[in-house]
Parts: C-alpha cells; sequence; structure tokens
C-alpha cells in the first residue's frame, strides 16, 4: 500500500462520513416541525457535512492544511452565528412553535411565580 | 484505491445536488419567511461542499478558493436578510 493510496483511503472515509451527516441533517430539515427545529437540523450540514469534505479536500489536493484549516474555521464560526441570527429574527417577527414547553423570552417568565 | 475515491466523489456530489433540489423545494414550500432563509442559507451551505467535491474529483484546489469567497458572501447576505426580516430595513 503506498501513501498515495492510504491518502485515497483516509479521502474516502472522510467523504463517506460527511456525505451521512449532510443526509441526515436534510432529513430533519425536511421531517421536523418548526423553523427553530429546522435550523438545528441545517446546522449539522454546515459543520460535518463540509468540514469533513474539507478533511478529505486537504488529504487528497494539493491544497495544504492552511487554507484549509482556515476555511474550517470560517465555517465553524459562521454556522452558528448565522443559526441564531436567523432563529433571532423569526422569534422576534412572532413565528410560532409547534409543541412549546416553555418560552424563556416571553414576558410571562419575566413575573414572578404565585408561589414565591 | 483512487479510481474508488473517484467513484465516491461522483456519488457523493449526485447526492448534494439531490440535496440542493430539496432546499429548493423547502424556499417553494416555506410555511413561514423564515423557513425560506432557511432554505437559502442552505443551499450557500451545499454549493459549498459541491465545490469541495469538485475540486476532489479534479484534484485541483481552485475550487477551494472558490467556496472561500462563498462561505464569506453567503454568511453576510445571510446575517442582512435575517436583520432586515427583523427590523424591517437593512441597515
Amino acid at each position: 500500500m503506498t501513501i498515495e493510496d492510504f491518502r485515497a483511503l483516509i479521502a474516502i472515509l472522510a467523504i463517506l462520513v460527511g456525505t451521512f451527516f449532510s443526509l441526515i441533517g436534510l432529513l430533519g430539515m425536511i421531517r421536523l416541525p418548526d423553523v427553530y427545529a429546522r435550523l438545528h437540523a441545517t446546522g449539522k450540514i454546515g459543520l460535518y457535512g463540509a468540514v469533513l469534505l474539507l478533511v478529505a479536500a486537504a488529504v487528497w489536493t494539493p491544497l495544504g492544511w492552511g487554507r484549509a484549516i482556515f476555511l474550517m474555521v470560517l465555517l465553524m464560526v459562521t454556522g452558528p452565528v448565522t443559526a441564531h441570527a436567523i432563529s433571532s429574527a423569526a422569534y422576534r417577527i412572532g413565528t410560532p412553535m409547534k409543541n412549546p414547553i416553555r418560552d424563556d423570552l416571553s414576558a410571562a417568565e419575566e413575573a414572578p411565580a404565585p408561589g414565591d | 484505491m483512487v479510481e474508488l475515491l473517484r467513484e465516491v466523489a461522483t456519488v457523493a456530489i449526485a447526492l448534494h445536488v439531490g440535496m440542493l433540489a430539496a432546499a429548493v423545494w423547502r424556499i417553494w414550500r416555506g410555511e413561514t419567511v423564515a423557513d425560506r432563509l432557511v432554505g437559502v442559507d442552505l443551499i450557500t451551505t451545499l454549493l459549498i461542499s459541491i465545490l469541495i467535491l469538485l475540486s476532489i474529483i479534479q484534484r485541483d484546489s481552485i475550487y477551494i478558493d472558490l467556496a472561500l469567497a462563498l462561505a464569506a458572501l453567503g454568511f453576510i447576505s445571510t446575517i442582512a436578510l435575517a436583520k432586515y426580516l427583523a427590523d424591517e430595513q437593512m441597515f
């Protein structure tokens, strides 16, 4: 087994695992009930899917780890920031939740409970 | 092993194009406007993944630079659209 085959093997494993995470995240985006749950699912595509494909590209292509790690850090920082911005905007325009247990941001939670 | 890598990457690129169709379906169906914004953000992420897979198939790192530019532009555009959605003004 040459070093070239070893690089190809690592790239194949990273592509398979990354595509698996992307498929799971897409299934969640289709099946989950409301915006907030769908954002939870699509975050997996940005983090695990794209970052594992970048590991494969850094091993296989003449890219070098510098630019690959830069793009990984960019994806890891901007993914949660965009998810938080979308969910905050959705809450501020009053997008309803399906089956909420409690709402930490609503005014009713600010008031003290009657027993206190 | 190298041929197997090329076949796996080709199948993965086909799957990612199928996922792009599902994201377009999410924008079309929507239910709320925030759902459509989730779909736009997902399309940007999937295009980044497709560019990385193209660079693996061609064994050429120029597509990674395209993915870098697309990641930065997608971040700015999603943040701007979310702010427009919440405040009804861009700046």
